[in-house]
């Protein structure tokens, strides 16, 4: 009778044990999943930013002036793309989108919550490293979120430059 | 699932469950700008073009700002003629017809069981030429709107002749009938002319309803708080009580109906500066001041104080309109106005035929019933209905356009005149389409479509275009008229042109005449039915917007719902509580009113929401044409029910709390406490260094209107509780209009919004910090922190809080509206007044990009910005260069429950005294 009467707690444990663990997984899965979400095309920032070097503000125009660096119309691949390496699949899906007038639906990877109010113009102005957030972009195929970008990050890393740790700083 | 997917979803789910699903959505993929703009614009930029607002006739100027590609807010064009920055509540919850989900989305038809049905544009339009075609065989084509100026006024004149269409006059339920008729007698000029209040030192107004629905709100509202300024005297007599009338220094009732003999009075007695023909003072009765007294029930006193005003006044302007010109008695009482005028010498100066409102193409309801029946027994071909939301108060005009062989509405929703329509048109709004606004003569506005239209609608001019089978589209036809005139329509926001100055010389003879014909010297039978113009509604179009339904009505202060108002002492009469339902005999409708008793209305007079004047059928005054709005010997039905007032106003007595200023506040420099006791403080006094954000707000010239109400609603993301939560006292505005009933005026309003408090009372109760003092001065609500348990609501001494209950209901496409900058609250959190943080906090980015600090003017809140009389200032009360410092430092100046030492940062200024009110 004794051993019937622990079921209930065993079974409460087993619960909360489970959901510990299952906790503990997801938020290791959360802020590195190891591969980032397929995106319609494979665009490779090895091949841009690494190989051909550009600047990550030849691409994300607005990100020096803005709270959004601008993820960039087809109009700013066509550039290049119009002659450059038109024989891959991916461009020429690409090219098919933009003459038809159709955006390329990325999938986002790096977000805040709808309570955050982030500035990426702030940001590059105190000239921290895109990697300081984003990590190597061009190590990541495709990109996936590294770091995990919960409230510790910001206030941690706000501490140590003397940024403002005001709440309203951040949250709106 | 996929593992991955899996993330995906994790990634997502914590958004949608705060229950900001359409954002979170929107979060989920990025779309890059399909074309790139010349210069790739920053997602976060505000897009700004300058158009005119379209709500009402008073065509005020309009900055529209959007973002991605969508208007979310409106804000009154500061370098406008009209309104100079101020706005209405009307004009800023106009975004709430573009975005309401029962506007017309497509073209419909009337099917075969009398539903409606989908049709495509081409078929619409060409079931019209057809008809236009058959009615070739003898029967007449007739268009009739609401009030047409400008460009679309020409294009309507060229359609009714190339497509033999007779243009109806235009129908306005205001349609100052009995002042255009009395200026047509006076002087030869059937206009409705300036009235330059500003350059007035007495302004003594009849009726005439200035702030709410008269000619224009937002214009008269600046110009009287400039007024006061320099010591303005106004007078405003009118038997029922209205929002002008509680701002008038001398606020006097008036029996109804009796305003043509206090002005024979003011008349006979004042110092003429010009004198009147003989003949016409002949024809005007001698009035004693006992018979004025009997007639209007004005007191001795009260009438020699105006008659010395008035004499010793250098500039004197009376204005009579309103509901004071719409009975029997309105066209002696407009005359005598005009003859007052003229005796002053206000005419030609003050009183401005020069810039003359447009109302040339607009009828008088009168009118409009003679040309019925003269088309009663004619074939109608084709019937054009357009931007009408009621055809009731011309008797028959249903009837005519139900016969017709087709009828067509143009319309934005489903209003009472599509009824007798075939076939809709869905037109764009004013925000997605082009145009111009003649509001007076010397000034056309433009308006410009800002964003691309969300529905399958289009322009009235390009419908009329295409019916005309004319070149071009309507875009190009304003272009066209605005290069005529020697301007560019994609560059001026408004074309003021210089008037040519009128000569007008008194018509002795017809004044004398018709003066004598139309007196009348019956006041009305009390108890009198009043329909009191709506600061809300106008003249009911603006009733749709939900918006304006959730904002109390100044003067009762009930939010939804029809109500009928009146006095302590009627309800006693009549033996009716607030909230009886009962039947109204004189409007013979079965509609059933509940009754709002509300102590500061005045004696038998019982009053309705102009908006009702929309569904009624009401007499027209023979006169004038005019609409009549004032009914004797109305008698109370019997009480059917009782039903809940939307009412969450609370107390309306200050009861010398220290809401208002009394013993509890101290002159300046003195510390404040409450008699006897110093405040102890448990907390230390916070310190700032950069900025302590603080607002001031002038009483003497607030008057009341919630445009700041309005302008809040749609800058913060605040959302609609809806008509059972307001039974509930549940309320979400982050600013209110408090009335009180113990002020020097019938009703003193004051705006209360969070008080950003030094010591706030709601910081110290929050269990979990969500709220607190920031560095700034703000008191901070962060809202995911917040976990709903209310106690800082419960400790608000100025209940500014407001939690949500539930989550508010955007329904498509008013998901549209949504402020970026500002967080769409999930349920179960409290919020408040932010002091428009996210304006802050973008010019304070601005700012440093400048390495500077926020300068003053650089930006105000919402509220500040949309304050037509401006009566708000908003900025840093630690530079002592700044308005807002100079303000809080003037004298007459106090804090609400100062005594409490929770040291708010708004500031109130109110003159102490403001002189006799006549108010009993």
């Amino acid at each position: 009778m004794k051993v019937l009467r622990l079921i209930p707690y065993a079974v409460l444990f087993g619960y909360v044990g489970a959901a510990a663990v299952g906790l503990v997984v997801l938020l290791a899965l959360r802020s590195d999943g190891g591969v980032g979400p397929d995106q319609p095309i494979a665009f490779s920032h090895q091949i841009h930013a690494a190989d051909l070097a550009l600047d990550c503000t030849h691409c994300h125009q607005t990100v020096e002036v803005s709270r959004f660096p601008g993820i960039p119309s087809t109009d700013v691949c066509m550039v290049c793309h119009e002659f450059t390496a038109t024989d891959r699949p991916d461009i020429q899906r690409l090219t098919r989108l933009h003459n038809e007038g159709r955006p390329v639906e990325w999938i986002k990877v790096h977000s805040v919550p709808w309570h955050v109010y982030f500035t990426h113009k702030r940001h590059i102005k105190a000239e921290i490293e895109c990697t300081a957030c984003h990590s190597d972009v061009t190590v990541q195929l495709p990109v996936r979120q590294v770091r995990s970008f919960d409230m510790g990050m910001c206030v941690n890393c706000h501490r140590a430059n003397g940024a403002p740790t005001d709440c309203w700083t951040c949250h709106k | 699932m996929k593992r991955r997917d899996f993330v995906k979803f994790l990634g997502v789910t914590p958004g949608a469950l705060a229950g900001s699903g359409s954002l979170a959505d929107a979060q989920e993929r990025l779309f890059e700008n399909l074309l790139r703009p010349k210069q790739q614009d920053p997602a976060d930029m505000w897009v700004v073009h300058q158009t005119t607002c379209t709500e009402c006739p008073a065509g005020c100027g309009v900055l529209v700002k959007g973002r991605e590609g969508r208007p979310v807010k409106l804000e009154g064009d500061p370098d406008h003629p009209i309104n100079r920055g101020g706005l209405c509540m009307r004009g800023q919850a106009s975004l709430g017809r573009l975005y309401h989900q029962e506007r017309l989305r497509e073209p419909l038809a009337r099917g075969a069981d009398g539903s409606w049905e989908p049709i495509s544009w081409n078929a619409a339009l060409d079931r019209i030429s057809n008809a236009l075609v058959e009615s070739r065989g003898g029967s007449r084509n007739v268009y009739l709107s609401s009030r047409t100026t400008g460009s679309l006024a020409q294009l309507l004149d060229e359609f009714a002749a190339s497509l033999n269409v007779e243009r109806l006059p235009d129908l306005e339920l205001f349609s100052y009938g009995a002042l255009r008729e009395a200026y047509d007698v006076l002087f030869g000029r059937r206009e409705v002319p300036a009235y330059h209040v500003e350059e007035a030192d007495l302004l003594v107004t009849v009726g005439a309803d200035l702030f709410e629905s008269f000619i224009s709100p937002v214009r008269f509202a600046r110009h009287v708080s400039e007024g006061l300024e320099h010591h303005l005297d106004w007078y405003h007599l009118e038997p029922q009580l209205t929002m002008t009338g509680t701002n008038a220094g001398h606020r006097i009732h008036l029996h109804a109906g009796s305003e043509q003999w206090l002005l024979a009075y003011l008349l006979k007695s004042a110092q003429p500066r010009s004198p009147l023909p003989a003949r016409v003072l002949d024809a005007v009765p001698d009035v004693t001041i006992e018979q004025a007294f009997a007639r209007t029930g004005v007191t001795p006193e009260q009438l020699q104080g105006l008659v010395a005003a008035w004499d010793a006044a250098e500039h004197p302007l009376v204005i009579a309109g309103g509901v004071s010109t719409a009975h029997a008695g309105g066209l002696p009482t407009a005359l005598l106005a005009g003859l007052l005028q003229e005796s002053s010498g206000a005419i030609g100066n003050l009183v401005d035929f020069g810039e003359a409102e447009n109302y040339d193409s607009v009828g008088t309801p009168g009118e409009l019933v003679d040309r019925v029946v003269d088309l009663a027994s004619a074939n109608v071909g084709v019937c054009f209905l357009s931007r009408l939301h009621t055809l009731a108060p011309v008797a028959g005009l249903q009837e005519v356009a139900g016969s017709a062989v087709l009828t067509v509405g143009l319309t934005d929703f489903l209003y009472p005149p599509t009824e007798a329509c075939d076939l809709l048109l869905p037109i764009s709004h004013s925000l997605e389409s082009w145009g111009d606004v003649e509001t007076y003569r010397g000034l056309t506005s433009v308006v410009r479509p800002a964003f691309t239209p969300l529905f399958d609608t289009v322009a009235e001019g390009d419908i009329l275009l295409h019916l005309m089978a004319a070149p071009g589209n309507w875009e190009d036809y304003v272009a066209r008229q605005w290069q005529a005139a020697g301007a560019d329509v994609e560059e001026q926001p408004f074309l003021e042109r210089p008037t040519r100055p009128v000569s007008t010389r008194l018509r002795a003879a017809p004044t004398a005449d018709r003066l004598a014909s139309s007196w009348t010297p019956d006041t009305l039978e009390e108890p009198v039915l009043a329909f009191s113009p709506s600061v809300r509604f106008f003249d009911g179009r603006s009733q749709v917007i939900s918006l304006l339904n959730e904002i109390p009505d100044p003067l009762t202060a009930v939010s939804y719902g029809w109500a009928l108002s009146i006095s302590e002492d009627d309800a006693m009469m009549q033996s009716v509580e607030e909230g009886h339902v009962v039947q109204v005999s004189a409007l013979g409708s079965e509609d059933f009113f509940p009754v709002r008793v509300h102590p500061a209305f005045d004696f038998a007079v019982l009053s309705l929401g102009m908006e009702h004047a929309a569904t009624a059928a009401l007499p027209i005054d023979a006169n004038t044409g005019e609409l009549i709005r004032c009914i004797g010997g109305v008698e109370l039905g019997r009480v059917r029910d009782s039903a809940v007032l939307t009412v969450l106003s609370g107390s309306m007595d200050a009861s010398g709390r220290g809401v208002l200023p009394n013993d509890v506040h101290h002159p300046p420099g003195v510390e404040a406490h409450e008699p006897g006791h110093e405040p102890r403080r448990l907390y230390p006094t916070p310190e700032h260094e950069t900025y302590r954000w603080a607002m001031a707000i002038d009483l003497d010239k607030c008057t009341g209107c919630s445009a700041c109400v309005a302008a809040c609603y749609v800058e913060n993301n605040i959302s609609i509780a809806g008509p059972d939560e307001h039974r509930k006292g549940r309320e979400m505005s982050w600013i209110r209009i408090q009335p009180y009933l113990d002020g020097d005026r019938p009703i003193e309003f004051m705006p209360v919004m969070c008080q950003q408090c030094g010591n706030a009372p709601c910081e110290t109760v929050c269990p979990v910090y969500a709220t607190y003092h920031n560095p700034d001065g703000l008191n901070a609500q962060v809202y995911n922190r917040c976990v709903g348990t209310r106690y800082c609501a419960n400790n608000c001494p100025y209940k500014a809080r407001r939690f949500n209950w539930f989550a508010g209901q955007r329904p498509e496409p008013m998901d549209l509206l949504v402020n970026p900058d500002v967080s769409v609250r999930p349920k179960g959190v409290m919020e408040k007044c932010t002091f428009c943080v996210q304006r802050i906090r973008e010019a304070k980015d601005h700012a440093k990009d400048e390495d500077r600090i926020v300068l003053d003017g650089e930006f105000t809140t919402a509220c500040a910005q949309s304050c037509p009389s401006g009566a708000i200032v908003f900025g840093n009360l630690l530079d002592e260069n700044s308005e807002v410092y100079r303000w809080a430092h003037s004298e007459n100046v106090h804090r609400i429950l100062e005594g409490l030492g929770t040291e708010p940062a708004v500031y109130y200024l109110r003159q102490d005294n403001r002189g006799d009110t006549g108010h009993e």
